[in-house]
């Protein structure tokens, strides 16, 4: 039975991650929920040391854990409230970009990524000159300072 | 503390004072230090004092503070010159916001670091734990970034000021990490008990190097002394201050403070003593020709910080003792030096001695002042400065001959460029225009004179802070007699032997010019300044092309979070025995219904990953939960099972509604291209691996369950909660705040999508 | 999503079990949060089978006929934000009397009225509290993606 939810798991898993990775960002939410189904078939495994459930429990009965249970109720909730934000987040990039394919989220990427450029170019002054252009001194040698 | 009321004051009072109207927040944080200075003189004169608060005692730290001799020392140093300096700059930055057409309003991004600055030397210097001097140490150096590029409109200035927080901050990881090797030796970060458990060892050795390290960068020594002259991008209150009181005097007083753990080894002495005269060396040389004031102050400031270090590596009572004056003698001496320099700039609007010159007429008091603050630097006898030298030479005689023929060095180079800054500035014939010099900008240059010369004449009060801080770092009584001979003692001899040699230095220009620009260029190309510069930029470089590989698109960001934890994972399997560790387990009675259940998750997931349609994707997706909430009433799990049921059910609704919106998956185009196919394969690739590092961690973990579970108490204590459902309970008592947040975050996620839809809740 | 029926006007029937469904849902509900702490089930679990049951409404008759028909449901902003802060406030009250949070009243050990299953104590207060917030949430939530688009994007 380990080995049979550990397969699950892993599948779930497997292909969560190969979902994520797809362009289709409706896919990429998919890929999300499989991943947080694999979290909570996992937890509900970890109580496998199985008995009826654990409600009016007589003392000495065999029960399944009841804490990992309580752990994949928040874990389910938590997931609704992740997975309809998501979904709000896809429909707004659809609305503004008018498509849910990465290849043209891309190019706006570029176009960030060039922003970026300047800002590390800025960056980069304030680091001071390169070191190549660090000419050999002449008059004042180091001089950095200005009287003020 | 009172220095912290100085700042505090409400912002935007100063946008009622504009320009020259009065500068009360640095008035307050002037009376704000003369309050410290009278306390610490009282706590002197009534025998020190110590008190310590509980930090955080499970890592057996504590506020502990003391008022021994170094501390006085120091204290009095950073509250006195503080308030002058303060009082100087309240003038001061109201020309130079004026210059630079600034609003008054910006005296809030200055006076709050100043107080800052003044209240971490104060901590530091009555600090008594390692890891609390550390924290004052770094203190002190982020004040000086907001300091130092308080002009942050000018690149110069930021660049400056990021060299010195980076050279300092670096440097004093040092410190931490000496610290952390004492506490794992001795178990404790106090100092005074570390002094007296440390014994002469190896760790103790490379703890002692390691906090010589972080002090020598603070107060600039050669090589890590580069950062120094660039801060001269800082106003000059700013440098005056630094210079003399706080900030570079911070790693010297380190130095002082653990003195006794530095002198459990001779090569860590020996390490400073080469390091000190170094910097005196190369300090002074470079100090001889700089053109700009400024800089002529900085160098010698490295230079003869040098001769604290030399001193501080001659170690016993006389190098200890001849240390702590020096401290004190150059204090007063250079921060009237650069009130000076601010002053004449102010003055003329030159900041160049080759421009300047002849002012003595012009600006007499100024000039007076300044010629007895000069003298005090170069020893010359009637100022205090006369005693610092004697002790310099009394403890260099002892230490060895060697060491007498670099400090009569040191001593000749300091007369050289002291002179050389006197006389081109206010010798020689008029040149520039000089405007009025504000009485506020001249009259701390007096006091300090006054000051220098009444040591000069009465040396007893100096000798005795001297002799009470020595006695911290030499770890016993020290006694300092200062004094006036005349007769033909080594000490005279030396002195003479010092001057005619700068003298001859100041008579000699053309020699003198082409030893310093030599070691200039030297330094420029092949210098530390250098080898930071590319550090700093291969740091920049190699950031960025990270940057570049993690955020270049959507999946490298995912990739990037993916492939580390797969790697992760693989090193921890690897470095682990998997002998046994996993188990297939047993197949019994319901199980067989879990079987075929677990096998339609699998082969939906499959479908999932390869459908075409979307519509299919969110079908399978629900095959998906609803297989698993079978699964969930089937081992026991009904609660879990019935909000499965029910989440899924939603989801399934709200991913066909959001679908509904979407445009229709556009046709793959180019679906043959190689790329594309490449791609695909290699995603599958990626998921295949992440599947089976899953399932490599889920199998191992599942097959180790813990022999007992916190639920025990949790069924044990139900009934008692009114409740018979566990699970219920759980969630509603027990764990309580966990749904609490739970819930929160339910709102919150549906705030999120209205505002994505960019629309109100309802 | 459209209003259903093959001419774009909702059919008869579903109209009218649309209309019907909540009612007996909040019956289920009330069941659910009544015996939540001795059997099966709890304030969440009824939330949501509520907003299942308002659900087919805005299948049938979209998120304007919904709002035509069902005018109550124009309170669900503040029903959650209401359910939140009365659980929040059962969680956090023992704060006021130096206790724990979420220590409830009656404490262990002492007497709880009881009605049938219903146990009278701040749990309760708690499961209502959740129950509120989702229902409130979720048919925010249906309203915002049952809403006719009027940005352009297809």
């Amino acid at each position: 039975m380990i080995l049979a939810f550990a397969l699950a798991a892993a599948f779930l898993f497997g292909s969560g991650a190969y979902l994520l990775l797809k362009r289709d960002l409706i896919r990429m939410v998919a890929g999300i929920m499989l991943i947080s189904q694999c979290a909570v078939v996992t937890i509900i495994a970890a109580s496998l040391g199985r008995g009826r459930a654990a409600i009016a429990v007589a003392p000495g009965d065999p029960v399944s854990d009841p804490l990992p249970q309580a752990l994949a109720l928040t874990a389910l909730v938590i997931g609704l409230a992740t997975v309809a934000l998501l979904l709000a987040l896809v429909h707004r990039a659809v609305v503004v970009f008018r498509t849910a394919e990465q290849d043209r989220l891309a190019a706006t990427e570029a176009a960030h990524e060039a922003a970026l450029e300047r800002e590390r170019r800025a960056d980069r002054e304030e680091v001071g000159p390169a070191p190549e252009e660090a000419g050999p001194a002449e008059e004042e040698p180091a001089d950095g300072g200005r009287a003020r | 503390m009172v220095v912290i009321r100085g700042g505090a004051a409400p912002p935007g009072a100063g946008q009622r004072h504009r320009g020259s109207a009065v500068d009360w927040p640095g008035w307050l944080a002037c009376a704000a230090a003369l309050a410290g200075f009278a306390l610490c003189l009282l706590g002197w004169l009534a025998g020190g004092g110590a008190f310590a608060l509980p930090w955080a005692p499970s890592l057996d730290l504590e506020l502990s503070f003391a008022l021994d001799g170094l501390a006085v020392l120091y204290g009095l140093l950073a509250t006195g010159v503080g308030a002058l300096v303060f009082a100087y700059g309240t003038r001061y930055l109201s020309l130079h916001l004026e210059h630079q057409r600034r609003q008054a309003v910006e005296r809030w991004r200055f006076w709050p670091w100043m107080a800052l600055f003044a209240v971490a030397m104060v901590g530091l210097a009555t600090a008594q734990d390692l890891v609390l001097v550390f924290v004052f140490f770094d203190l002190t150096a982020v004040c000086s970034y907001f300091l130092i590029g308080f002009d942050r409109a000018e690149r110069e200035a930021r660049t400056s000021a990021l060299m010195a927080l980076l050279v300092t901050v670096v440097a004093a990881v040092a410190m931490l990490v000496a610290a952390v090797l004492l506490y794992a030796a001795h178990g404790t970060f106090s100092i005074p008990e570390l002094l007296a458990r440390a014994a002469p060892s190896a760790t103790t050795t490379l703890a002692a190097a390691l906090l010589a390290v972080a002090a020598l960068a603070k107060s600039a020594q050669v090589p890590l002394h580069f950062w120094l002259p660039r801060a001269m991008a800082a106003p000059t209150p700013v440098s005056a201050y630094l210079h003399s009181a706080a900030m570079v005097a911070a790693g010297v007083l380190v130095i002082g403070r653990v003195h006794p753990l530095l002198a459990r080894s001779e090569a860590v002495l020996t390490g400073l003593l080469v390091v000190g005269a170094a910097s005196v060396v190369v300090g002074g040389v470079l100090a001889l020709r700089r053109d700009v004031l400024k800089q002529v102050l900085a160098y010698s400031t490295i230079s003869q910080y040098g001769y604290v270090v030399m001193m501080y590596g001659m170690g016993g009572a006389a190098g200890n003792g001849a240390a702590a004056f020096y401290v004190l003698a150059h204090g007063v001496a250079k921060s009237a030096l650069f009130m000076t320099a601010g002053a004449v700039t102010m003055a003329t609007g030159e900041d160049r001695l080759s421009r300047l010159g002849g002012l003595g007429r012009r600006a007499p008091v100024l000039a007076v002042a300044a010629g007895v603050a000069s003298a005090t630097l170069a020893a010359l006898p009637l100022t205090v400065g006369f005693f610092k030298d004697e002790l310099l030479f009394t403890a260099a005689l002892r230490h060895g001959p060697t060491t007498a023929v670099l400090a009569v060095v040191a001593a000749a180079l300091t007369f050289a460029y002291v002179g050389r800054f006197w006389g081109a500035l206010f010798l020689g014939p008029p040149r520039g225009r000089v405007g009025s010099t504000p009485v506020l900008l001249v009259a701390p240059v007096v006091v300090l004179a006054v000051i220098a010369v009444a040591g000069g004449l009465v040396v007893e009060p100096f000798a005795r802070l001297a002799e009470d801080a020595a006695g911290v770092s030499a770890g016993g009584p020290v006694a300092l007699s200062p004094a006036y001979h005349l007769d033909a003692r080594a000490e005279n001899l030396m002195a003479l032997a010092a001057w005619a040699a700068g003298g001859a230095l100041l008579a000699l220009p053309r020699v003198v010019d082409r030893v310093s620009r030599a070691v200039a260029v030297a330094g420029e190309r092949a210098g530390p300044r250098r080898a930071y510069e590319m550090a700093v930029h291969a740091l920049n470089r190699a950031s960025t092309a990270l940057h570049d590989r993690e955020v270049r698109d959507l999946r490298t960001s995912i990739a990037a979070v993916l492939v580390p934890a797969g790697v992760l994972i693989g090193l921890a399997f690897a470095a682990t025995p998997t002998a046994g560790a996993y188990v297939v387990g047993a197949v019994v009675g319901a199980d067989w219904l879990i079987l075929p259940l677990l096998a339609l998750v699998v082969i939906a997931t499959v479908v999932i990953a390869v459908a075409k349609a979307r519509l299919a994707v969110a079908l399978a997706l629900s095959v998906v939960g609803f297989a698993l909430a079978a699964v969930y009433a089937l081992v026991g799990a009904p609660d879990v099972a019935l909000v499965a049921v029910v989440v899924e059910t939603m989801l399934t609704l709200v991913f066909v509604a959001a679908l509904a919106r979407m445009p229709r998956a556009a046709p793959e185009r180019d679906a043959g291209a190689p790329a594309r196919v490449r791609r695909r394969r290699r995603d599958a690739i990626a998921g295949g691996v992440a599947g089976v590092a899953v399932f490599a961690s889920v199998w191992g973990f599942l097959s180790q369950p813990a022999p007992d579970s916190v639920s025990a108490e949790h069924i044990r204590l139900t009934p008692a909660a009114h409740g018979s459902d566990v699970v219920t309970v759980i969630v509603a008592d027990f764990r309580g705040l966990d749904t609490l947040v739970e819930i929160t975050v339910l709102l919150v996620a549906v705030v999120g999508v209205a505002t994505l839809a960019r629309r109100r809740l309802w | 999503m459209r209003p259903g029926g093959r001419d774009g006007a909702p059919d008869a029937v579903v109209r009218v079990v649309a209309r019907l469904l909540p009612g007996p849902s909040l019956m289920v509900a009330a069941g659910l949060i009544a015996k939540g702490y001795a059997e099966v089930g709890d304030g969440f679990a009824a939330g949501v089978i509520v907003a299942l049951a308002i659900a087919p409404s805005y299948v049938a008759l979209g998120a304007e006929g919904v709002e035509a028909a069902l005018p109550v449901l124009r309170h669900a902003p503040a029903v959650a934000v209401g359910g939140l802060l009365l659980a929040l406030a059962s969680g956090f009250f023992p704060l006021l009397l130096g206790e724990p949070p979420v220590s409830h009243r009656p404490a262990p050990g002492e007497h709880v009225v009881k009605i049938g299953a219903l146990e009278l104590f701040t749990p309760l207060l708690l499961d209502i509290g959740v129950f509120l917030l989702v229902v409130g949430v979720l048919t925010v939530l249906l309203h915002q993606f049952g809403r006719p688009r009027r940005e352009g994007g297809r």
